[in-house]
């Protein structure tokens, strides 16, 4: 991977993940204003508007913690980018009848359109991840929350009263399980990039 | 095999496998693709977890905040302009509204100075029973506002413990007293960005450095970064607003 220059906006990405309401509230001002033009000019309202813009915002975040996510270009590219595709996304599922885009407002940077490319893949493979925990057994999940939760294992063992090296083997075992879940769902051969 | 392929992954991730060991799995990372996705995704789930579990905290807090802000704007787009038919006396109301605000106005364009908010609490080095004479030099000098002798003294300190954060915060407030700005800022920056609990103190007195050489529009985007939780927090919303 070349190492790319990172973009001055990074301070939004920042200020998210760090859950500072100055820069949530610049975003807003600044960078909203032009995805509730674009919904409401594409078949949407104010309300649908907010929802999108909320959800890609806690997928950020979500991005932002997890996985470090470094922006190459300037954020208003990136986040309308987003939002527009989340709305194309929401018109396809719930429209029936003809719809109309405008679509004046392209976006030419291929930073942008990679970045992101890759934060709506990884928004897919939580929604995947989600619901793949769900499918495992009530031991797994409960032996899993409680090991993310305490971070240390011998404290996890104590109090599921097992051995240490029994909680570990336990603790993999479940996340292998898992693994195995999430790699035989056919969702997750279409997001493998 | 399986089974045994995720336990060398855990021990793989949690850094309990002999030098050999990690060369060995390094390599078959390497060699081998069916390995390699699956230690991927594993990997992944890993971090998944550990965020969906233990942050959850935080990731509550931020939905939470991000509701408020999201429905506070939404409000007031929705809010519809309507026209309203005035009377003479609303007339004369309005008009002394407008001059009311029109002084406020007036008010809030003197702009905020330095010394206004450069309001030091006394500081407090010294451990009770401790005998250590440049501590409490450095004490009294800083609390007596002699910021001369309190930043050679901190400087001595700071040679014999070149990382404590707290000794760098009062060196540069004693900078910027002094007007050695370029020193000053340079420390509260690195400081800002450290992880110490003077991260946010250090981020509000480089606010006040900025303010202090008249660098607003500094000033401003230093003073954005402060995060609700510090204790600087609300001064530096009545700065900003100031300043804005």
């Amino acid at each position: 991977m070349s190492k790319k220059k990172i973009h001055e906006d990074q301070k939004y990405i920042e200020g998210l993940q760090q859950n500072n309401s100055f820069i949530i509230q610049t975003i807003y001002d600044k960078f909203v204003p032009k995805v509730i033009n674009y919904i409401k000019n594409n078949n949407g309202n104010l309300n649908q508007a907010q929802d999108v813009i909320q959800e890609i915002l806690i997928v950020i975040y979500n991005q932002a913690n997890e996985k470090k996510l470094q922006l190459t270009c300037p954020f208003d590219a990136y986040f309308f980018l987003l939002c527009k595709r989340k709305w194309l996304n929401e018109l396809k599922k719930y429209s029936l009848k003809e719809v109309t885009i405008n679509d004046e407002v392209l976006s030419k940077d291929d930073d942008a359109e990679q970045l992101a490319f890759e934060t709506s893949i990884f928004a897919e493979k939580q929604v995947l991840f989600n619901e793949m925990f769900q499918k495992l057994g009530n031991a797994c999940k409960d032996l899993l929350k409680s090991t993310f939760k305490i971070k240390s294992m011998e404290e996890v063992a104590s109090i599921l009263g097992v051995s240490y090296a029994y909680a570990r083997k336990k603790k993999s075992q479940c996340i292998g399980k898992l693994t195995k879940l999430v790699q035989e769902s056919p969702t997750f051969n279409q997001l493998k990039n | 095999m399986d089974d045994q392929n995720y336990i060398l992954f855990e021990n793989y991730l949690s850094g309990s496998l002999t030098e050999d060991e990690i060369a060995s799995f390094e390599n078959k990372l390497k060699n081998n693709t069916a390995f390699n996705t699956e230690f991927t995704t594993y990997k992944e789930l890993s971090v998944f977890l550990e965020h969906k579990f233990q942050r959850k905290e935080d990731s509550t807090a931020f939905r939470q905040n991000l509701k408020r802000i999201s429905n506070s704007y939404f409000e007031k787009l929705e809010t519809p302009k309507k026209s309203i038919k005035f009377k003479t006396w609303q007339y004369v109301i309005a008009a002394s509204v407008v001059l009311f605000f029109g002084i406020q106005f007036f008010n809030s364009l003197v702009t905020p100075t330095y010394a206004k908010y450069a309001n030091y609490d006394t500081i407090s080095l010294t451990v009770r029973g401790s005998q250590n004479k440049l501590l409490t030099n450095a004490e009294e000098a800083f609390n007596s506002k002699n910021f001369v002798k309190a930043e050679v003294y901190f400087t001595q300190l700071l040679e014999a413990d070149n990382n404590n954060s707290e000794l760098k915060l009062y060196k540069a407030v004693s900078q910027i007293e002094l007007n050695k700005y370029t020193e000053a800022d340079e420390m509260l920056t690195t400081l800002s960005r450290g992880g110490s609990i003077y991260k946010n103190k250090a981020a509000w007195y480089l606010a006040l450095s900025k303010l202090k050489q008249k660098d607003y529009k500094a000033s401003i985007e230093v003073l954005k970064t402060i995060p609700k939780d510090a204790d600087d927090y609300k001064n530096a919303q009545k700065l900003l607003k100031e300043l804005d």
